[in-house]
């Protein structure tokens, strides 16, 4: 087990380092540089332009940037965010626990929604129930992103105005309230994102849950349980969920890429100020550092998640884990 | 009360600021010595009124203004504004180690003289009708008490550009970084006190967001409501809709150098006649009719109306296809190609036209400039490119034709930056690198001349110069329409600057509601 885990930690750090060596020359391949990111900044003079570019480095050879870069890199320093006007440690810091908020708060959405959806329809296979929840869980599953969002806002904040539209907190009132409206502030926020990423994946988890499940009911240890007496619900919570679980534990560690994916554009719906929102200003700001290093975070962020799903696949299943 | 805002600001010290947010927020942070007053009149000082300066005396000849500061004007950390400030408000212009954006506004000022410790002196290198316009617009004071020892290369990293001190009606309380900045009321402030206790620009990247927020009633100002959205806003029994002009243009900029080799002519645009007959050739009025229904009108000039200088005198180069097929008939156009594309020696009279992808309406211009243009035998190839690609190339001079959008400030002097001979070169501004003397001439007297009516009389030849010449074809100029909160009391909104007078907004004490009612306390801790 030890070494397992130290061979995929090691995979892990090579696919981080991998993702940031890209990142670097694609991002400066791509046409335009942070000085020149926006048309608003054509108030600069092509010399105040030129002061900037040397003040930050641009004007250096691509391969001494990238020296440059690894240097610092070495020391734990990300850099300088040319779009943040603070160093790229600083933006990250106030980025990342907003991300894994939600990221987390969808995860255990999403698969508790998903475990219980699929429960509902194993329990009564091929029966209304099933049918209506299948068809339902296919339409989540279909549904864009985007337009999720976009249309929950417009039912739940627009149009029955019992949940706000976007942001983490309400913007001048969070500060004056007690702890307590402080939290439910907080999570009445965290609803509709949420909800808009938990859907999809909620609808994805309880497919498989729900085949998983039928499979394992079909199996004679169930048979055996049923004949001495245990009650179906126990049967099914008890004996057969346990035994299904394995299939969704592996699904968690895909979930989190796309999980993550899905959080750069439910960020910017809800202009949720996160690694999604933070990542998708600094591409189109072309802030080098800021776009490596929110590659990396992402990156990291995709193997951990992996790297656990995986041990908890071999904590769940005693032949991988003798394995 | 709360405003949506597209993007953080990215300063709020004025000299550094080179966004919109961050000038929205400066403005009510920094009191510049005059401010222009609603008529927009940048010609003399009548159109402004005093703020820092209680008055100003001009100099016989007119090469210096000497300012007296209010006496009674303070910081926000209680200091007296003192002439010293004014100095080195001009100095981080100038100074190229700060990089001003605003630097080459201020090109024409010589030096800020500190005559004593409340007369600031602005002298000039040269006359210009609107040279009061460029000194106060341009040189804020900051607190030399603070930022005079500051290191001007590392300025913008200073903690100051951040959490400033100011001068204004609003003072800074927090910026909280991709979510919102708050300023409150300056209750001592000599000028008054501002009428809202507490304004919060809040971040909302998505355009529909930020209007499914003051729809919902999350904020109470939004800038700029467009097609759906301003037909929710204008339903709502809650939301007040209000046209305040605008002062952009957007136009088809024409590059008349060939990108493949600048030192030549560009194939097409780089002849005067074609340039003409493809204005004559686009329908603008459907354009604009088409993108923005009512909200916009084709512009006389490249200039905005809210000059009151560009107007129906300016003769026009109207729709009229016969007109462009005549003339491009008698320029050699005349056989065409399988696709109806006009031939010339084997080459069809043909071009791109690039343009973001981030951009709706401009995709849907691009695509009606390119049915029109068909049906006069001329091929438009449409390029929507990502805006970094896009401002690349316009820095570059590599395009043919964009898609592009100018934002104008509230003088007419400005012109200079986007059509003048010094603009064309690489990096400037002048993308499609047309240059006129008889047009420059022009500007430079407007801008010398002795009086307002001769200056406008100069612009308006310099505009019929431009029209004439066509090295751009103006599509429409949007009238903006911003979303407000019935329970607010808007001032004025400034066609150039919708934000100049929000210290004079308020809320009657009998709408307000929770938000409304935290007033000054401070936060819980």
């Amino acid at each position: 087990m030890r070494r397992l885990l130290a061979a995929r930690v090691a995979q892990g750090a090579l696919v981080v380092a991998l993702v940031a060596v890209i990142t670097f020359v694609l991002v400066h391949l791509a046409p335009g540089d942070p000085i020149d990111r926006s048309l608003e900044t054509s108030l600069l003079s092509p010399e105040a332009r030129a002061t900037l570019r040397r003040a930050y480095g641009l004007d250096r050879p691509l391969a001494e940037q990238f020296a440059r870069w690894i240097a610092n890199f070495a020391r734990g320093d990300f850099g300088w965010s040319f779009s943040q006007h603070r160093p790229v440690r600083s933006a990250l810091a106030s980025a990342i626990p907003n991300t894994l908020f939600l990221m987390g708060a969808a995860i255990v959405a999403s698969f508790a929604l998903g475990v219980a959806v699929a429960v509902l329809q194993a329990a009564r296979p091929r029966r209304a129930l099933d049918r209506v929840a299948g068809g339902t869980l296919l339409v989540l599953y279909s549904i864009p992103t985007v337009w999720l969002g976009l249309m929950l806002i417009v039912v739940f904040a627009q149009t029955l105005g019992v949940l706000p539209v976007s942001g983490i907190v309400d913007p001048v009132l969070h500060p004056y309230m007690s702890l307590w409206g402080r939290t439910l502030d907080r999570l009445r926020h965290l609803a509709l994102p949420v909800a808009t990423l938990a859907l999809g994946t909620a609808a994805s988890v309880a497919r498989y849950q729900r085949s998983a499940l039928l499979d394992v009911l079909a199996e004679d240890f169930i048979r055996t349980a049923r004949a001495k007496g245990v009650r179906a619900r126990a049967v099914l919570l008890g004996h057969a969920l346990r035994n299904a679980l394995a299939p969704t534990i592996t699904l968690l560690g895909l979930a989190l890429p796309a999980l993550f994916g899905g959080a750069v554009l439910v960020e910017t719906i809800f202009a949720w100020p996160g690694m999604g929102l933070l990542a998708t200003s600094a591409v189109s700001a072309r802030d080098y550092p800021l776009v490596i290093a929110c590659a990396m975070i992402g990156a990291t962020m995709v193997v951990v998640g992996n790297l656990v799903a995986d041990l908890l696949t071999a904590a769940a299943n005693p032949r991988l884990r003798s394995s | 009360m709360v405003i949506t805002v597209p993007l953080e600001p990215d300063f709020l010290l004025p000299q550094v600021v080179s966004s919109i947010v961050g000038k929205v927020l400066s403005d009510q942070l920094f009191e510049p010595l005059a401010a222009l007053t609603p008529e927009m009149n940048p010609f003399g000082d009548k159109g402004f009124e005093p703020r820092l300066a209680k008055s100003w005396t001009w100099a016989p000849d007119s090469m210096s203004i000497a300012f007296s500061i209010n006496p009674r004007a303070r910081w926000h950390d209680g200091r007296p504004v003192r002439a010293e400030d004014v100095r080195l408000g001009f100095d981080l212009l100038r100074d190229t180690l700060v990089a001003a954006g605003q630097g080459a506004n201020v090109a024409d000022i010589d030096s800020v003289q500190v005559r004593d410790s409340l007369t600031a002196v602005i002298w000039f290198k040269r006359r210009a009708l609107d040279q009061f316009f460029a000194a106060v617009v341009n040189i804020i004071p900051v607190p030399a008490h603070i930022l005079g020892g500051a290191d001007r290369a590392s300025i913008r990293n200073n903690a100051f550009v951040r959490a400033p001190v100011g001068s204004g009606r609003f003072r800074f309380v927090r910026w909280v970084p991709g979510q919102l900045v708050e300023l409150i009321a300056d209750t001592a402030n000599f000028l008054g006190r501002a009428k809202l206790d507490r304004v919060v620009l809040s971040v909302a990247p998505d355009a529909n967001t930020a209007a499914q927020r003051l729809l919902s009633g999350e904020a109470d100002f939004y800038e700029i409501l467009r097609g759906d959205q301003l037909a929710s806003a204008q339903k709502s029994p809650n939301i007040q809709v209000k046209p305040y002009g605008g002062v952009d243009i957007a136009s088809l900029q024409l590059n008349l150098r060939d990108p493949r080799n600048r030192s030549r002519p560009h194939p097409v645009f780089g002849n005067r006649e074609i340039r003409r007959a493809l204005t004559h050739a686009i329908d603008r009025v459907s354009i604009a009719r088409n993108i923005y229904d009512t909200l916009a009108s084709v512009p006389f000039a490249p200039a905005p109306r809210a000059y009151g200088l560009a107007d129906s005198s300016i003769r026009q180069l109207t729709y009229d296809t016969a007109a462009a097929n005549r003339t491009l008939d008698s320029l050699g156009w005349r056989a065409r190609n399988r696709d109806g594309i006009r031939v010339r020696n084997g080459v069809p009279l043909r071009f791109s036209v690039i343009f973001p992808t981030s951009s709706r309406p401009r995709q849907r211009v691009a695509v009606l400039l390119q049915e029109q243009l068909k049906q006069v035998g001329v091929g438009v190839d449409v390029a929507p490119v990502e805006m970094n690609s896009m401002i690349q190339r316009m820095r570059v001079r590599d395009f043919d034709a964009v898609l592009n959008s100018w934002h104008f400030d509230a003088t007419p002097s400005s012109i200079r930056q986007t059509w003048s001979a010094a603009a064309a070169r690489e990096g400037g501004d002048n993308y499609g690198s047309w240059t006129n003397p008889a047009f420059e001439s022009a500007i430079d007297s407007a801008i010398a001349a002795p009086d307002v009516a001769r200056a406008r009389s100069l612009y308006r030849r310099a505009y019929q110069i431009w029209v004439d010449d066509a090295p751009a074809v103006l599509l429409y100029e949007p009238n903006l329409v911003a979303g407000a909160h019935k329970r607010i009391k808007l001032a004025m909104l400034r066609p150039d600057a919708w934000w100049a007078y929000l210290a004079d907004w308020s809320i009657p004490a009998d709408q307000r509601i929770d938000r409304d009612r935290v007033g000054l306390a401070a936060a819980r801790q």
